[in-house]
Parts: structure tokens; sequence; C-alpha cells
């Protein structure tokens, strides 16, 4: 018999029993199709991961913090609102400022790109360039270049030039009276500071007013900064100038420091940080979205074990379902080898039945869970959807790498499935099987 | 390779190459204090163009005769040659092979697939031995004309009655134009007036230079043949030929 004979053959006999190869072929549809959907959340989520995180640094981002810092703002969370009883700190707030000293030798520290102090800087107000309404902002200067933000319009800061440049997000545009991203661009905005010395003596006239370029637009994203607009290098010291002006360089406290690292030393610099100072320590991006990940894959490989265990119920469905047809087909089997077909293409039959089974199955597992995602990432992209504010996040994302290997395990186990009652119709014994009842 | 050697064979035949040679054949079923001897060292010989009842009661061996001679089963001794060949000695895929090529079978109950035309039944042969779509289709709408019935070939089979089945069966049998039909209580199932239109169409083929190998326990039938071979509990006890075939045969 030629190959494409057998294939039709084997067809024609799942069409021939149709409601048991339907409920069969819905068995592995449902742990395909729940295996196929997790895995395109899987992916989903994680390119978002991974895009969120290049939008804050890379694997390469620190944020350094003195260690006592830490242990004093773990003690204050611990706490909390609770009366306690007075016990000597372990160090003031001032041990905890990050010296102009440390910094240099947390530099100086191998795999060690960029440091730099990094505040958060709370102007009075930002209005647009001659407008009259002053609106309230929050300012940091990151180090850009280890950034990759996502640019509705416009570009990056550039940091070696002393220009005063400002990033805004889209929240801004409507009260701004901007209909684009792009009409923001270049456009001035005026920052305006409170000179906090100056403010003790004459509280009325102690205001200072910047003038700053908008540079680019920065597109939605979850792990940005919570609203916080971005500033050049230039912008940042100014501001921050202006608003210490006259206060003692000792009583200045910096807390953070945000910076670039190798990502293949990060071990090595965290032992040494331990060491400079009183002791430094810092957090890189993957402490923090090491956590959702886990959380995510979690999440899914129990969803995965349910897929499994469906495909599994699925496999004893198709030996079940060949055993019934194998023993249907007793005589049959026997006319087909009386008249000269061989045990192999016997066995090749009912095996390609199975694997039939797994396709069908595994193909409308496919396309039922792509039609779900569809909707899903439809649903979460509308109006108040959950992602409404991120049109190039998909929750669900289906690729040719993902399903097609799924496509193929569900038939591999299909096929071995089958192997079983395929031996026993090929080694049936032609007299026996024609006299069977 | 194999179909070109049993080639050769078969253009022999004439002279004096048996179709089917039996030596010392034996079959036991079963093992030890259960063993049953169907078969007791029966040697046999059929030539081109016999028509040879095989006659027995039931239980006496005479199907088992034919399943070993038609290479559907394996003795326990003895051997079995197909135009001078061994089939002992082949591989399965040889004797599929042989089977496919050179014998035909029609059943006391059919065995047709009733979910299957009429056509599609008859060229099951041909689609075994790779024949192509065409040429099978062709091939088995001749078949079915043989025994008058290519009207019904796209008539699902389960509608036919059983006349029409067994001449749908005779069809089957000599799609692939075979050298030898091997025909088991072909008319058990059928009443006399059908049965007769069988017989007649089976001695048709025989006529035309077919072997024709008939298992019956029905004497009229047996009668029709020139060769009568009786069974009684695994051994032969008579092998009759009427005069006429008696000079056809070389010796």
């Amino acid at each position: 018999m030629k190959f494409f004979d057998i294939v039709k053959t084997a067809n024609s006999n799942l069409l021939r029993n149709k409601v048991r190869s339907f409920l069969t072929i819905l068995a592995i549809f449902i742990g395909s199709f729940t295996i196929i959907l997790n895995s395109a959340i899987n992916a989903g989520v994680n390119d978002f991961i991974d895009k969120q995180v290049a939008s804050i640094g890379g694997d390469g981002f620190i944020e350094v913090m003195p260690g006592a810092a830490i242990e004093q703002m773990m003690a204050m969370s611990e706490t909390g609102s609770k009366v306690t009883k007075y016990s000597e700190k372990s160090g003031s707030m001032l041990s905890a400022t990050i010296t102009n000293e440390d910094l240099e030798a947390m530099r100086a520290v191998d795999g060690v790109n960029k440091l730099e102090i990094f505040h958060i800087l709370s102007p009075e107000w930002m209005r647009l360039d001659g407008e009259e309404n002053k609106y309230n902002v929050t300012l940091q200067y990151l180090p850009t270049d280890t950034f990759n933000l996502d640019l509705s319009a416009g570009r990056m800061i550039n940091n070696d030039t002393d220009d005063f440049e400002i990033i805004i997000n889209e929240d801004w545009l409507e009260p701004f009276n901007f209909e684009k991203a792009e009409d923001a661009v270049d456009k001035t905005v005026e920052i305006s500071i409170k000179k906090t010395a100056k403010c003790y003596v004459v509280p009325d006239d102690c205001l200072a007013t910047v003038k700053a370029k908008i540079v680019g637009v920065q597109a939605p994203g979850v792990l940005s900064m919570d609203g916080d607009l971005l500033v050049s290098r230039a912008l940042d010291n100014k501001l921050y100038a202006l608003a210490n002006e006259d206060i003692p360089e000792e009583s200045l406290q910096n807390y953070f420091a945000v910076g670039d690292v190798d990502p293949d030393k990060i071990d090595e610099i965290r032992e040494k940080f331990k060491e400079i100072g009183s002791g430094y320590q810092f957090l890189t991006v993957s402490d923090t979205v090491g956590m959702i990940r886990t959380f995510f894959d979690v999440i899914l490989a129990v969803f995965n074990i349910f897929g499994a265990i469906a495909l599994l119920a699925a496999a004893i469905g198709i030996i079940n379902t060949l055993f019934m047809s194998v023993q249907e087909r007793t005589r049959e089997i026997g006319l087909d080898k009386a008249l000269g077909m061989s045990r192999f293409k016997i066995f090749l039959s009912f095996s390609i039945e199975a694997i039939s089974l797994g396709f069908w199955g595994s193909i409308f597992g496919m396309a039922v869970s792509m039609g779900i995602g569809y909707f899903v990432n439809n649903l979460v992209h509308g109006e108040d959807g959950l992602l409404a504010d991120f049109p190039t996040f998909d929750l669900v994302r289906f690729s040719p790498e993902v399903v097609i290997p799924i496509v193929l395990l569900v038939m591999l186990i299909a096929f071995l499935s089958g192997t079983l009652p395929a031996i026993k119709a090929a080694r049936k014994d032609p007299i026996d099987a024609l006299r069977y009842e | 390779m194999n179909s070109a050697k049993v080639g050769v064979a078969s253009k022999n035949i004439a002279a004096t190459v048996p179709v089917i040679e039996v030596k010392n054949l034996s079959k036991v079923y079963g093992r030890k204090s259960t063993a049953f001897n169907a078969l007791e060292d029966v040697n046999l010989k059929i030539y081109h163009g016999e028509s040879v009842a095989i006659i027995g009661k039931s239980g006496s061996g005479k199907s088992t005769l034919m399943h070993l001679m038609a290479l559907l089963d394996k003795p326990t001794s003895g051997s079995v040659k197909v135009f001078g060949i061994n089939s002992t000695k082949l591989k399965g895929r040889r004797v599929n092979h042989l089977r496919n090529k050179y014998f035909g079978f029609v059943f006391q109950q059919f065995f047709m697939n009733s979910h299957d035309t009429v056509l599609e039944n008859v060229l099951l042969p041909l689609k075994i031995a790779k024949t192509s779509r065409f040429k099978r289709k062709k091939i088995a709408l001749s078949a079915l004309e043989v025994v008058d019935l290519e009207s019904k070939a796209k008539d699902k089979s389960i509608n036919l009655s059983g006349g029409q089945k067994q001449r749908v069966c005779i069809a089957r049998a000599i799609v692939n134009n075979p050298k030898v039909i091997f025909a088991d209580e072909p008319t058990g199932n059928l009443d006399s007036g059908t049965g007769k239109k069988i017989v007649d169409l089976l001695f048709e083929l025989n006529k035309k230079g077919t072997t024709l190998i008939i298992v019956t326990h029905d004497e009229d039938l047996a009668a029709l043949c020139n060769r009568q071979i009786r069974i009684v509990d695994g051994k032969i006890v008579s092998d009759t030929r009427s005069k006429r075939t008696i000079k056809k045969e070389v010796r």
C-alpha cells in the first residue's frame, strides 16, 4: 500500500466513528490548548519584563545606598507606627550619607562603569513657557546612556552638553494642550524651585526659576519612574545647587547613588562595596524584577502541570480509542493481511490514525488558544483595559518557535500512545482475525 | 526481485512444476497435553489448471490444509512449495507478496468492508500492491464486469444481497489476475439458486486457466471439480480424478 493510501485509510477510519474520534480529539485539545496558551502568555510576559528591564537600565543598573541607611529603613518599616523603647541607634542619618570619598572609592572598583549621586528634586511648580497654569512635578537625574527608554517622540537627554534638557511623559500632554507627543518636542518649560536656606529668612521671595527644553516624550511603562520626569545632568546640578544654596556641604545628605556596572561582576562588586566606608549595599534590576518573574514562572508552571495531566489523560484516551478500533476492525485486518498487506503497513496505518488524532487535537488547541489570545489582547488594550496604557505589549504572544514544537510534541505523544494498539494489530494472525466474531 | 523469480517459475508451469506442492505437512495446535493434530503428514501436488475440491467434515482439517497451502498459516513441520519455491524459507514480506500477486480468495463469510463502496472493496488487493490510482480503478471495473456488477461499483457494499456480495468477492479475488483461487465454502451462505451462479463463475475462471481450490463439505459442488481430495482426522483418505483430467496431467 502506498503511503498516501495508508494516510487516507487511517483518516477515513477516524471519520467512521465520528463521536469517538471527536471525544478523543477533544481530550487532546484541552491539554494542548492549556499548554499552548500558557507558553504564549509566558512568552508575552517575559518579553514585557525584558523590555521594561531595559527601560530602567538593563541588567547592569544598580541603586547604591549606605548599609546603615538600609538598616535604618528596615528598622523603620519593622517598628512601623508602634511606640518602641529607646535604644542607641546603629548610626545617625548623617552617617548614612554617601561621601565624596566613598563615591570615588566605589567608582574605582573593577567593573563599575559609572556611579553618580542620585537626587529626587521636588520643585515648587513647572509650567509651559508663556502659559499661566502651574503644575506639581518631581524630577530625577539618571545616567541616560545606560537606559533604553521607550520614547513616543523626540530623543534621549544628552548629558555631554551643559544644556538644560527634560523628558516629559505622556501624562503631561493633556495639561500642556499638546495633541500629539511630537508637538511637545523642542518646547520650553519653566521650573521653579525653593532656595531652602533663603526661605527661612524671606519666605515670600525665595523662588528661583530655570528654563529647560523638552527633548523627548516617554511612552508609558510599568517599571518606569512613578511619574518622575527625567532631567539632564546640567539641569539637575543647577536645580540642586539652587535648592541647597548657602547650605554647608557637610550638611548635604546623599542617600542614593545610581550607576552602571558589568552585569557579570555584580557579585564581586557587591562584596567590595561592603568594605568601602561604613559599608554600601545595592539593588539590581534583577533583584526587583526577579521576584515578578519567579511569581509568573510558578503560576505558569502550575498551569503547565494541568496541561500535562490533561495530555496524559488524552494519551490514555488515544490508547483506548485505538484498542477499540483494532478490535472492531479485527476481520478487516485479517483480510488485509490475507491479501498480502505487511505487518509494518498495518502498524503504520494505526500509528497514523493516532498521529492524526494528536494533530487535529493540537491544531484545534492552537487555533482556539490563538483566538482567545487575540481576544484577550484586544480586551486588555481596550479602554479601561488592564494594559490600555501599554500599546506595545501583548499579554499573549504567539510565535512559531513556541507553538510548532508543542504541536509536534503532542503528535509524538499521540504516536507513542498508538504504538501499543498498532503493534497488537500488526501481530494479529490473519486466520484468527478472519474468524473473529 | 522476488516477483521476477516467481515470474520465471510461473512461465514453466505448463511443464512439470506443480502450482502447489505439499510435502510431509503437519499442523499441531496447542502444546503437550492439549496438543491436537489438525494435519498429519499430508503429501499433495496440484497442477496448473486443475479444479480441486478438498472435502471433509468440520474439524477434519480441510480448512487448515487450505490455509497452509494459501500461506496464511505456518506448518508445524513439512513444506509448501509454490511454483517450486519453498515458502517456509521465505521471509514474511515475500510470503505477503506471493499471496498478493498469485492468490485470490473467496470466503464463505465474504469479508467485505461494509462501509466502503463495491469498487473500493474490489480494488483492495491492487491498493496493497501499490498499483496506481487510475490503473487500479480501471482493472477493478473490468473485474466487476466479469461478475456482471459494474453497475453497482459506487454502491455501499452493505446494501448488496448475499449473492451479489459473493460476486463482488470473486471480482476482488480475480482483480490481481491470480494463478490460484482459493474458495472456502463459497456457496455456504447462499441459497441454491444464487450458489449456482457463483459456482458457474468460478468454473468459468477455471476454464480460462486459473487453478481452483475449493474447500467444501458439499458433495454436489465437489463433484463438479475434476479432482476430489477427502480428508478425515487430518489425513488424506482418498484423492480421485475424473478421467478427462488425468489425460491432461503431465507427470
